[in-house]
């Protein structure tokens, strides 16, 4: 694990403990994923609005936390504002909001949604033939929606190279709606498919690079929790769990042994 | 309507290029020449009513001026959250322009009535709902409206009243203002037929083609009149009862689904929403305040 990612989920951990909010194990599986497009996305955090920026949509918003400590990494906002999430009067919410966060491009929070609208925006790049491009993050769990095959189809036939669907298989579908082999259903559905490790930064930012004629869709497998053991064995109960004092030493100590 | 909606957009587009059209594979045809000028702004996307709000909405948080049109049950009521969330909560805004609303595909059955649209969309922060009800009404609000990043609902009719009424965004009229005890408010093109009921009546007659926002200040001045709501939806009943010391009765729609065909005449007629029913009804009400 690369230590900036590391260090990452050491900021998860202290948020989701400070704040006593946060999807934890979804969060672990999605910070290779973040950290590599923004190592291929153009922004610049000091003027998040830049016009030339390339847009990124966290469809499966419940990843909040894990958004909120890449951003604050890459300088778009004081890491220290973190531990505040889902206070009454903080700016960041346990789902992100577009109008108190820089960097966030879309208010989300309700699945299937956030892929409709990057279908949407990338739409609007092609027709002013800007090299811009779009990128969204949705879940397998978010993919039993039926608004994500739904944008996928019109996303296919409007032919959007410019837009990139990650898909984060961390298997959260397993003990619901099952999908079965996704590589295949996206390449049905009129996507160029790429599958990499979830959890291998270069090979995500190798995957973001690519450019074909057609929606790119990459198939992130990871595992719910990656990086404490404790998570990846139990991701049900600490779906929505934050630790107390004596959970996040454990915890930190299991993320620092690296022992997966 | 729908002619003039597509000759508004068409005379909008030639100092605009950045109005979007999105079919839900509705009115395509009527488009043709929009799709032959602008080809690059022409989409139809299908029966997939959902992502053609997201899709509207993801093109106006790039500043286009996005029209998303197919039929009004589809795109409000099995759209709502997307409609509520992408274009509302997040404030991207766009246009959607309905077809086929309250008994307009009478024929069609219980699937293809719509008469919640104007009430569920108006309880949304920041949504304009417009019922015209003519063709001169669509004109001009759709002109007033269509680029102020502010998410907008149209609803087209098949059957415009042909009536001459003064039209300003958000303005309700009084047709008729005779010192009258009881006060009848209609909507959208529903106003052919009660305009005729109530011609030689003693009632005042307020006409509003903004739902939302409801023109308070006109109500306000009714307020110690008896007044009744005469509608073929919901949403402009709930929108007089928020102004305040209101109360108001209404003639329309009821709590059932309507199991009948036929046209729209045929519909009306059974609501009581023909014009001996509502003459009717006014009458009775007229007698009541005696």
């Amino acid at each position: 694990m690369k230590s900036i990612c590391k260090n990452i989920r050491r900021q998860i951990l202290h948020g989701a403990k400070e704040s006593g909010h946060g999807h934890i194990p979804t969060c672990f599986s999605i910070v290779e994923i973040l950290w590599a497009v923004y190592q291929v996305l153009r922004y610049d955090p000091h003027n998040p609005l830049w016009p030339e920026r390339d847009l990124f949509i966290l469809s499966k918003g419940h990843g909040a936390l894990a958004h909120y400590c890449v951003l604050a990494q890459l300088g778009y906002f004081d890491p220290g504002k973190i531990t505040t999430m889902g206070l009454f009067e903080s700016d960041l919410g346990c789902h992100a909001d577009r109008f108190k966060v820089p960097g966030i491009e879309a208010s989300t929070g309700s699945l299937g949604h956030g892929i409709g609208l990057a279908v949407g925006m990338a739409l609007a790049l092609k027709i002013e033939e800007s090299d811009r491009r779009v990128v969204t993050l949705i879940g397998d769990g978010e993919a039993n929606e039926g608004s994500v095959w739904e944008a996928l189809l019109v996303a296919s036939n409007l032919q959007l190279p410019n837009m990139t669907v990650i898909y984060d298989d961390n298997r959260s579908h397993s003990r619901g709606l099952q999908i079965v082999d996704p590589a295949e259903k996206l390449l049905a559905f009129g996507c160029d498919v790429t599958e990499v490790d979830g959890h291998d930064t270069e090979a995500l930012i190798e995957a973001n690079k690519y450019r074909g004629e057609r929606v790119h869709a990459i198939i992130a497998h990871t595992r719910k929790g990656y990086g404490c053991p404790t998570f990846m064995e139990n991701p049900y109960e600490w779906h929505r769990r934050s630790p107390n004092e004596n959970e996040y030493r454990s915890l930190l100590e299991e993320l620092d042994a690296e022992t997966v | 309507m729908r002619k003039q909606f597509k000759e508004t957009v068409m005379d909008l587009s030639l100092r605009d290029n950045r109005i979007v059209m999105i079919f839900g594979d509705v009115s395509v045809y009527l488009f043709n020449d929009f799709k032959e000028k602008y080809p690059n702004r022409f989409y139809n996307m299908g029966i997939s009513e959902n992502t053609l709000i997201s899709v509207g909405a993801g093109l106006a948080a790039q500043g286009f001026h996005p029209f998303v049109h197919t039929i009004a049950p589809f795109i409000t009521e099995r759209s709502y959250e997307q409609i509520k969330l992408d274009m509302c909560y997040n404030r991207f805004g766009g246009n959607i322009v309905s077809c086929g609303a309250s008994f307009d595909y009478a024929w069609d059955g219980a699937t293809h009535h719509a008469y919640t649209d104007l009430a569920i969309l108006r309880l949304l922060p920041g949504m304009e709902v417009i019922q015209p009800g003519s063709t001169k009404e669509l004109n001009t609000l759709l002109r007033s409206q269509y680029n102020n990043e502010t998410p907008t609902y149209l609803r087209l009719s098949d059957h415009p009243h042909t009536i001459d009424v003064p039209v300003e965004f958000g303005r309700g009229v009084a047709l008729k203002d005779g010192g009258c005890d009881v006060t009848v408010m209609t909507a959208g093109p529903l106003l052919g037929n009660v305009l005729e009921a109530c011609r030689d009546l003693p009632v005042n007659l307020l006409y509003f083609h903004t739902i939302k926002p409801i023109d308070t200040g006109l109500i306000h001045r009714f307020r110690h009149t008896r007044m009744i709501v005469v509608h073929d939806a919901f949403g402009l009943k709930e929108a007089v009862c928020e102004v305040p010391e209101i109360r108001v009765i209404s003639h329309g729609i009821r709590d059932a689904f309507c199991g009948c065909y036929g046209t729209l005449h045929d519909i009306r007629r059974s609501l009581g929403l023909d014009t001996e029913g509502i003459r009717e009804r006014i009458i009775r009400e007229l007698h009541c305040r005696q």
